[in-house]
């Protein structure tokens, strides 16, 4: 692994899965023509843009089950102008999969009608996950109640999701066509792939292709009936690469439902408003509601460490001592490693 | 968020969503840090002129039943990015106004509970607590620990709180009082509101003390031009009696000439004008064994007498000298009489009159001179008698450097400065350049009037010996403008920002005054009889 030219073997085979030498191999590869970039023409925009994002911190844990802190609401804008931020949940989340259907069943049936969800999931990390994306979909659903016609919503994602939860996102899809809001998910990473030797990163390369055909433009792309590797689809609705603003080279993907993205105009018009927002020195090139939400949501490490320590201490006074606690929750590598996890 | 919560279903709680809103505006005047010592707190970046912070601005904190005040230190760029984040503009602004703030340093003063009782504070207010400028209401307290000597109003930032006076404490006067300033700072009209609050107490039958003024500018007694003197202000002219050296001012009714005896000049008097050898040193100290107390400035000026020191063993170029030099100064002084107004002056200052010794065009040596005889008379005076209905004294030194500065051969004001207050003798010492009085002798003076300070070194030497706390307030000090003060004095809790009245402006009010019956009839009388 130390050897010189072993590093620079895999230095190379990083270059040819990053680097892209050209567009043409990109276009024949992936069926994009010059033409399927549209620009997209920045519009003033009189509603208000809700952005929504989640967050979680893990406390503690042990073999069975793990207890995480999580967080969802939305930032609310009109224009440039931040004007609110709902916090919609802030709890501890116990992960036991013997506990999903108490976890999960009354949000889905109170919010969206559904009669629960068969997670069959025992990874602790993943219950989590779904757990906090059920929250932010209650976000979402929480931001539709507060939207007037016209509004725009973002959710910091992909639609590409879980498929059990994909009936929650059907039910928010209905409603928010119901309300006429337009309801978007932006990615800031995301995993589609092109190429046939070598797995090349799609949303980079398109960026890249983008930067060259449409310089100094925002401009989307549909990636309907393109060549790439996608994931499951099915969630009903189409995918889009978008540079949001000119003056950057970067591009998201951007998840649409189908009753937004049936024809380019109607979607370039929300990208346009979009991209009227997405001009601002804190995140260039990126819709700033989403960058006030993840910041005004997140968890920082100072507050997960001070619930843990409050969580710890309530322990104590239950009479379960400190040792105790730890060779419960202990996993081996926390000795191996000389550190713990939490 | 205990254990027990997680277990239930969340249909079994209190609501499936317990939203939380952060309304637009709740991010500002806030307390966000620090410790009891030092207040952080932000406000928004973009105030308009009016509702900016400043330096020297008094802030509140409202934490429950406690109000918070807080003097702005200092004021910073922030925001709540971290890093060098904030400075990177790109793309067309930022748009988070609410995220980019600034973050006020602020010292707390203490804090004022419900009944309005003022008290150093040995905690801090709440994180968050909201800040707000402090307005008339929060310095009510103020008035309550105020004096009776009034100069100016209060001033928050620039602002003046003209419903809270300035007002110095009478009882404090005999603990000293400093007046520091660059030229033009006002330290002239500070003194003229001062002396003017004075009278008026004079005449009120409630003044505590004399204030005896040299004015060796000519500027106090009649002003100049469009500026106006203390004859001016005619309401409370009774309680000032003037003296000058000026035929021309001595002629105008209610102005005595100005005389001193020859036989109240002390060889002391003479010792401080000069620099001495030691066998001079020596000489003028014998004066005293010699001669008669009363007559050895005619003696020593004969032959006969100027035989007598030289049969004392001291060389007859010592002796001539000496003489030489007494001679000179009688014949600058011609002030130096048979008769005298020290008598006057005394009676005048202990009935706790306002005492203006005008002497315009005086040469520096000459003023000293002057100033030593009447100080060591005074308090030879108050030493002598402890008359219970006797006023205390306050004698004003201009240039005070001069006779209060480490190693000057003055000691005569050092000991006014050192033992005065123990017979009711203050000193009012007048400088702009404070780093030169002796530190030890500026840890006497427990009032202190700062009226703007350029040099570091002089405010340097004043936050070393004030009582008060004066360090934390350096860029307020360097940054007052002409007619701003910071008075540090006993009694008022701590160093309070003052805009001195313009003494013209403040002469009109006095004028206007609604008369009092308890002002005695009569009027004052500027000669004994």
């Amino acid at each position: 692994m130390g050897e010189e030219r072993r590093l620079s073997m895999v230095a190379e085979i990083i270059r040819d899965h990053i680097h892209l030498e050209g567009i043409d191999q990109y276009l024949k590869s992936t069926g994009i023509k010059e033409s399927d970039f549209v620009p997209i023409k920045p519009a003033d925009f009189s509603g208000e843009i809700f952005a929504v994002d989640g967050s979680n911190a893990a406390l503690c844990g042990w073999m069975t089950a793990r207890v995480n802190l999580i967080r969802a609401g939305y930032a609310v804008y009109r224009g440039r102008e931040w004007q609110s931020t709902a916090i919609t949940f802030d709890d501890l989340f116990l992960a036991d999969p013997l506990l999903c259907q108490s976890n999960f069943d009354p949000y889905l049936e109170h919010y969206f009608g559904l009669k629960g969800i068969d997670l069959q999931e025992s990874d602790l990390d993943r219950l989590s996950s779904y757990y906090r994306e059920m929250q932010e979909y209650l976000a979402i659903n929480d931001a539709l109640d507060h939207a007037s016609p016209g509004d725009i919503i973002l959710y910091d994602g992909s639609f590409e999701v879980f498929e059990p939860l994909r009936a929650v996102l059907s039910v928010i899809f209905h409603r928010a066509s119901n309300r006429e809001v337009a309801l978007l998910a932006v990615s800031k990473s995301s995993s589609l792939s092109w190429g046939q030797e070598i797995t090349l990163p799609f949303v980079q390369h398109t960026a890249l292709a983008g930067s060259q055909l449409c310089p100094g433009q925002a401009w989307c792309i549909s990636l309907k009936d393109k060549n790439l590797a996608a994931g499951q689809g099915g969630w009903g609705g189409q995918s889009y690469v978008v540079r949001f603003c000119g003056q950057t080279i970067l591009a998201f993907r951007v998840d649409a439902p189908a009753y937004l993205s049936r024809d380019m105009e109607g979607i370039s018009a929300i990208l346009g408003n979009l991209a009227d927002h997405s001009c601002s020195a804190e995140c260039m090139g990126y819709p700033h509601a989403l960058f006030r939400a993840h910041r005004d949501i997140r968890i920082t490490e100072q507050e997960a460490t001070g619930a843990r320590e409050r969580l710890w201490a309530r322990l104590l006074e239950m009479g379960i001592a400190m040792g105790q606690i730890r060779m419960l929750m202990l996993d081996y590598h926390d000795i191996l490693e000389m550190k713990s996890r939490f | 968020m205990d254990g027990e919560r997680i277990r239930d279903p969340p249909s079994e709680r209190a609501g499936l969503l317990e939203r939380r809103v952060m309304e637009k505006g709740e991010t500002t005047y806030r307390i966000v840090s620090k410790n009891v010592s030092e207040y952080h707190f932000i406000v928004p970046y973009d105030l308009s002129e009016e509702e900016r912070a400043e330096v020297g601005q008094i802030f509140s904190v409202r934490d429950g039943s406690l109000t918070y005040l807080a003097r702005v230190l200092n004021i910073e760029h922030s925001s709540n990015y971290d890093g060098h984040w904030d400075t990177t503009i790109k793309g067309t602004n930022f748009f988070d106004s609410d995220q980019i703030f600034n973050l006020v340093i602020a010292e707390p003063l203490g804090c004022v509970n419900e009944a309005g009782e003022f008290r150093k504070s040995r905690t801090l207010p709440t994180k968050f607590s909201a800040v707000k400028r402090a307005e008339r209401d929060q310095f009510r307290f103020l008035s309550q620990v105020m004096g009776d000597i009034e100069v100016g109003y209060l001033r928050n930032g620039t602002r003046l709180v003209e419903e809270i006076p300035v007002v110095l404490h009478s009882e404090a006067m005999d603990h000293h009082m400093g007046v520091f300033a660059t030229t033009g700072m006002g330290k002239s009209n500070f003194m003229k509101v001062f002396a003017a609050s004075c009278m008026r107490l004079a005449v009120r039958g409630e003044s505590k003390f004399g204030l005896l003024i040299v004015d060796p500018h000519g500027e106090y007694l009649k002003g100049k031009a469009a500026i106006k003197g203390l004859v001016h202000l005619q309401r409370y002219r009774d309680g000032l009696a003037c003296y000058s050296t000026d035929r021309q001012n001595a002629a105008d009714p209610g102005v005595e000439e100005l005389a001193i005896a020859e036989s109240e000049i002390f060889p002391e008097d003479i010792a401080l004008l000069y620099e001495w050898s030691p066998p001079q040193r020596d000489a003028l100290d014998a004066i005293s064994r010699i001669f008669d107390p009363g007559s050895w400035l005619e003696e020593i000026k004969t032959g006969e007498g100027m035989g007598r020191m030289m049969q004392e063993g001291f060389k007859d170029s010592t002796v001539s000298v000496l003489v030489r030099r007494i001679k000179n100064e009688l014949e600058r002084n011609k002030y130096v009489k048979k008769r005298s107004s020290l008598a006057n002056i005394l009676a005048n200052l202990k009935r706790g009159k306002v005492v203006l010794v005008d002497i315009p065009r005086m040469a520096d040596r000459s003023e000293l001179f002057l100033l030593s005889v009447i100080s060591r008379y005074i308090l030879d005076e108050y030493k002598r008698e402890e008359d219970e209905s006797r006023k205390n004294c306050l004698i004003t030194i201009e240039e005070a450097q001069r006779v209060l500065g480490a190693g000057s051969n003055t000691a005569r004001f050092e000991s006014i400065a050192r033992e005065g207050r123990k017979f009711g003798v203050g000193l009012c010492a007048i400088t702009q350049q404070p780093k030169l009085i002796d530190k030890q002798l500026l840890s006497q003076f427990n009032t202190l009037v700062v009226m703007g300070l350029g040099d570091r070194n002089d405010r340097n030497q004043l936050e070393e010996s004030a009582k008060q706390d004066l360090s934390s307030m350096d860029i307020e000090i360097q940054t007052l403008e002409k007619g701003e003060a910071v008075i540090s004095t006993l009694n008022i809790p701590f160093p309070v920002p003052a805009r001195i009245h313009r003494y013209e402006d403040y002469l009109r009010r006095l004028e206007k005054e609604p008369s009092d019956k308890s002002i005695p009839k009569g009027g004052f009388k500027p000669f004994l009889e």
